[in-house]
């Protein structure tokens, strides 16, 4: 895949070039390009001047981040406690089962990437599914595939 | 505009005020998450065209206000009219015509839209009478629902920025720790540790530079109070800093907020953007010598961040591994600097403790754990939501009157506190007083404040497992105990889900969470067997039901159960689209056949089955 | 810190991931011991003993029943962790250990992920290598998996591993390490290895050693002084006559 390496470098160049803005750096690439492109990893090393295995590390640490190029809609389906014990589970077996992919993984035409994150702090609404930036609450198992597929 | 005197900021807050008090009619719309999610924001534009429509006297397009979260999240949307203080519950885009002509022009209220109390059957219009709002006092969440948290005229008119003012001029940096140290506010975070006493240490460490933080990195599942905060009232959080950024020396704060919360992120930084240009942040604040500024940090999406030293690694870009705290953060920080960390709820409560002083605000609340909490209900309970209570009041309180109870008739089994650090407690437990020093020696914790409740449909011996899965995927993985002691727990926890556990893995598990509690580094080691061991210490019967009989009491261990179909089945088909494996078949209006040998366990027809038909065994 | 006094009263206590050369981190909590000081009112605490400050009036106990059961159960958790290593088998036995009593990590390697090779790679400034993931997927690794950019060869990592499990390999005038390839330079004098050019380059650069250092290997350079020494010798000796 191509990146848009002048998109790339206008972004970090946005922010000081300085090692405590790394995390903040990435998230705004992330934002940008949905995932870090291994050039983007290089060249936050370079700009920021952190040695490029510590760029990785953190890449790799935090949530946030995905090294691999994500779907058109990321489907996130809330393990939080309260989701948990209302059938989270269940939905995310759905949505496993309906889109063919395990969660982390993106389908093969690019269109949905499925994801479990631990809480999104609308647990009142039990349980949570969001579709990019959306939010769907009181989800139910068997009609998980068709909200996804709607939206 | 630059405030640089207070008695500019006292003129300002005449003319907020003012302008705020002219607005008689009062639309309240929350956009909090939850409401949002069910179509608020429709709700909102939809008054605003209709008001502009219809340009009725007295009532601009102006009245409707977009609030934070108000709390009763299970009830969403939510619009509260002003002066009457009439509540109406899930209201939908295609009611508000209908509000408009009747309630605000003719003050008819509308009954269907009204709160119903679950056991008395009536209809209630006034919020304040609602029981889920009656036993309330809220101190931090004050403003959360009231104000748009956009505007930070708002905030000063409902007397904001007050107590930062008293702060600056009437009080020495000594005076406000004393304050704070009197008043017995206890970290909100979880730690309970004394706020008063941290910042006369921080306060005492000589150095070129002391950081203020505060921790928004609201990680425990199930609690979502720093989030409402941030989003509903974010000046209380920047007012506090400031307070304490006057207490303790310092020119740099920075707010740590998840990625999760976009609009916490949003709100924060609209408020830091007002505060500045309004002098309330930035050089000499109000005229005084203090000069300090705040930073939003975005958290990266790691539970483990949430505590100090981790947090302190991520701010400055790295990753967060928890350093020994031998030498304390107050101490050695931020860039071993001396640095003062506070969780959101304690920096929104500050304003008030200085405003009101600290015997107010011990007032309420125990004399151990003064002051009030804001707790999260969620699980299986009627009244989703935030609430705000004294300190003390008991568990069942909570649970039962003001979030009533649990719903479909389903008994109480546990609630959980203190999200995945903390415990599940019993039934036995209810009467117990909600305080920092009662949840910890019943063997769970205060934590941020989140409850989970569960009923009897609920397997601890799986929410133990759960708890655990969650942390080993959230473990930082440096030290031996956290990262390897954890996973062969929930490996342990899971033989015995699976009913291949024996009573020797039982006591190997005990043994082991004894080493983590004492070998992990930090915190979130140290307590990380506690989903098992209080799970264990209340809910052994159930950790045998699984060993000796091979029997899961909760119905949820998908190897120990057995689904099948009742009388009570109508023949309504549901069950039998729901079923993954097609495992269920029949005719419509004729009780279904379930084949056990397709049967994978996995509770799709009990999920949608509404004639309680699916029995589990 | 502590672990260097209880080590020099000759006491014994294990650590693994605790090393001379680089900053303590306390990741394999082997170390760790009871302290207590009279005037806790007998509140003791357990702390690992290569991070804790040494501290006047401090009660150390290093053998307790606790702390032997804290460190059993390290190793018993390394043994299924590093079923392989030979090091922690050793270790484990002293503390009657034969076979885990837990479930064998599948994919296990002998690494016991105690940081000692990052560590010591920030030290020498270049970071080739990091800790990846977290908790229980974390490993060590250069970045994206991958040949490391940043490695210059110079194996500190590789020597420093107390489990030994970074493997590395000189052949044919090249070195092999994290599956990068780099020349060796080989002594003028004898043709034997003496280190990557690279790491050489470094050094050259950092400290200001002369180029010429690096043409000859160690052995010689010592053959050579000697040389030198022996002929002052025989020049004094005649002089003296």
């Amino acid at each position: 895949m191509n990146v848009d390496m002048d998109k790339l470098k206008d972004i970090i160049g946005r922010s000081p070039q300085e090692s405590n803005f790394l995390i903040a750096v990435l998230q705004d690439i992330q934002r940008e390009f949905h995932y870090l492109p291994p050039e983007a990893l290089t060249e936050t090393a370079r700009a920021l001047n952190v040695p490029l295995s510590k760029v990785y590390g953190v890449a790799t640490f935090y949530n946030a981040f995905s090294l691999d190029p994500r779907g058109e809609k990321v489907v996130r389906v809330c393990a939080g406690t309260a989701c948990h014990i209302k059938g989270a589970s269940l939905i995310l077996e759905q949505l496993e089962n309906g889109l063919g992919i395990k969660a982390g993984e993106t389908t093969e035409d690019m269109k949905y990437t499925l994801e479990v994150v631990n809480c999104v702090g609308v647990c009142a609404m039990a349980p949570v599914i969001t579709v990019n930036d959306k939010y769907y609450g009181n989800v139910r198992s068997d009609r998980v595939m068709r909200l996804v597929k709607k939206d | 505009m630059r405030i640089e005197s207070i008695d500019q900021l006292n003129q300002w807050r005449e003319k907020c005020r003012t302008e705020f008090e002219a607005q008689k009619r009062r639309i309240l719309i929350c956009l909090g998450t939850a409401c949002r999610a069910n179509g608020a924001i429709e709700v909102y534009e939809e008054f605003k065209k209709v008001l502009a429509e219809k340009n009725i006297n007295d009532v601009s397009v102006e009245a409707v206000t977009k609030t934070g979260c108000h709390g009763y999240c299970a009830l969403g949307p939510l619009v509260i009219l002003e002066p009457e203080g009439t509540f109406y519950t899930k209201v939908k885009k295609i009611n508000i015509p209908e509000i408009v002509e009747k309630t605000i022009e003719n003050g008819e209220i509308i009954q269907r839209l009204l709160y119903k109390d679950a056991n008395t059957k009536k209809r209630v219009a006034d919020y304040n009478e609602i029981p889920f709002y009656a036993r309330q006092q809220r101190i931090a969440l004050r403003n959360a629902g009231n104000i748009d948290p956009n505007q930070i005229e708002h905030y000063i008119a409902v007397g904001g920025y007050q107590g930062m003012a008293k702060a600056l001029t009437q009080m020495k940096p000594q005076e406000v720790i004393d304050e704070v140290s009197k008043s017995g506010l206890r970290g909100r975070g979880g730690g309970g540790f004394p706020t008063g006493r941290k910042w006369a240490t921080c306060a005492k460490v000589e150095s070129d530079i002391h950081y203020v933080i505060c921790n928004g990195d609201e990680g425990d599942p199930g609690a979502f109070m720093d989030r409402t905060l941030m989003g509903s009232d974010p000046h209380s959080v920047l007012e506090g800093m400031i307070i304490c950024a006057h207490a303790v020396g310092s020119i740099k704060g920075y707010i740590y907020v998840r990625e999760e919360y976009p609009l916490a992120v949003i709100n924060l930084k609209k408020a830091i953007e007002d505060a500045r240009e309004f002098g309330l942040l930035g050089d000499n604040i109000l005229g005084s010598d203090l000069c300090f500024d705040i930073q939003v940090n975005r958290g990266g999406g790691a539970f483990v961040c949430g505590e100090s030293s981790a947090l302190m690694k991520s701010v400055a870009g790295e990753i967060g591994e928890p350093r020994a705290k031998y030498i304390h953060s107050v101490v050695q920080g931020l860039y071993n600097k001396p640095t003062v960390l506070n969780n959101v709820e304690s920096f929104a409560t500050v304003p008030m403790i200085i405003e009101k002083g600290a015997d107010w605000f011990t007032s309420f609340g125990t004399p151990k754990s003064p002051g009030t909490k804001v707790f999260s209900l969620a699980g299986k309970i009627m009244n989703s939501g935030l609430v705000e209570v004294p300190m003390g009041i008991t568990l069942r309180e909570i649970i039962f009157d003001i979030g009533g109870g649990i719903p479909n008739k389903r008994k109480f089994k546990a609630v959980q506190t203190g999200g995945p650090s903390g415990g599940c407690l019993p039934a036995e437990k209810l009467d117990l007083p909600c305080d920092f020093d009662s949840l910890t020696a019943a063997g769970s914790m205060m934590g941020s404040g989140g409850m989970v409740i569960m009923d009897d449909r609920t397997c601890m011996v799986e929410i133990a497992r759960y708890f655990l899965g969650f942390l080993v995927m959230e473990s930082c993985g440096k030290c031996v105990p956290c990262r390897e002691g954890l996973y062969q727990l929930y490996q342990l926890c899971t033989k015995i889900c699976e009913g291949k556990g024996t009573e020797e893995d039982l006591e190997l598990m005990e043994k082991l969470s004894k080493t983590i509690e004492i070998g992990s580094l930090c915190g979130l080691g140290k307590s990380g067997p506690n989903p098992f061991v209080s799970t264990l210490l209340y809910f052994r019967d159930e950790y045998l039901a699984h060993i000796r009989d091979k029997k899961c009491p909760g119905g949820v261990c998908r190897n120990l159960i057995t689904f099948t179909i009742n009388d009570d089945c109508t023949g309504c088909l549901a069950c039998i689209k729901a079923c993954p494996t097609e495992a269920i078949t029949g005719e419509k209006k004729k009780k279904h056949i379930l084949d056990q040998e397709l049967c994978t366990q996995c509770g799709s027809c009990y999920a949608v089955c509404k004639f309680d038909a699916i029995d589990i065994t | 810190m502590l672990l260097a006094v209880i080590r020099r009263e000759g006491v014994d206590v294990p650590a693994l991931c605790e090393h001379e050369a680089i900053e303590p981190c306390g990741s394999c909590r082997l170390c760790m011991v009871e302290i207590t000081k009279k005037e806790w009112d007998g509140w003791k605490n357990h702390v690992t003993s290569c991070l804790y400050p040494v501290e006047d009036g401090l009660i150390v106990s290093t053998h307790t029943d606790q702390v032997m059961e804290i460190r059993k159960t390290i190793l018993d958790l390394y043994m299924a962790r590093c079923p392989g290593s030979e090091v922690i088998q050793k270790m484990a036995e002293e503390y009657g250990i034969y076979k885990t009593s837990y479930i064998t990590v599948p994919d296990a390697d002998n690494c016991i992920m105690c940081y000692a090779c990052t560590r010591i790679c920030e030290v020498l400034g270049k970071s080739a290598i990091a800790a990846v993931e977290r908790g229980h997927r974390k490993v060590i690794a250069p970045p994206f998996g991958d040949v490391p950019p940043d490695c210059i060869g110079c194996l500190s990592c590789a020597h420093i591993c107390p489990t030994d499990v970074i493997k590395w390999n000189d052949e044919d005038g090249t070195r092999t390490i994290w599956k990068k390839n780099f020349e060796l330079i080989t002594c003028k004098e004898c043709g034997k290895n003496i280190i990557s050019r690279e790491f050489a380059d470094y050094i050259i650069e950092k400290r200001e050693v002369p180029a010429e250092y690096f043409e000859t290997c160690d052995d010689c350079k010592r053959a050579e002084v000697a040389r030198k020494m022996g002929s002052l010798v025989t020049r004094a000796k005649e002089v003296s006559l």
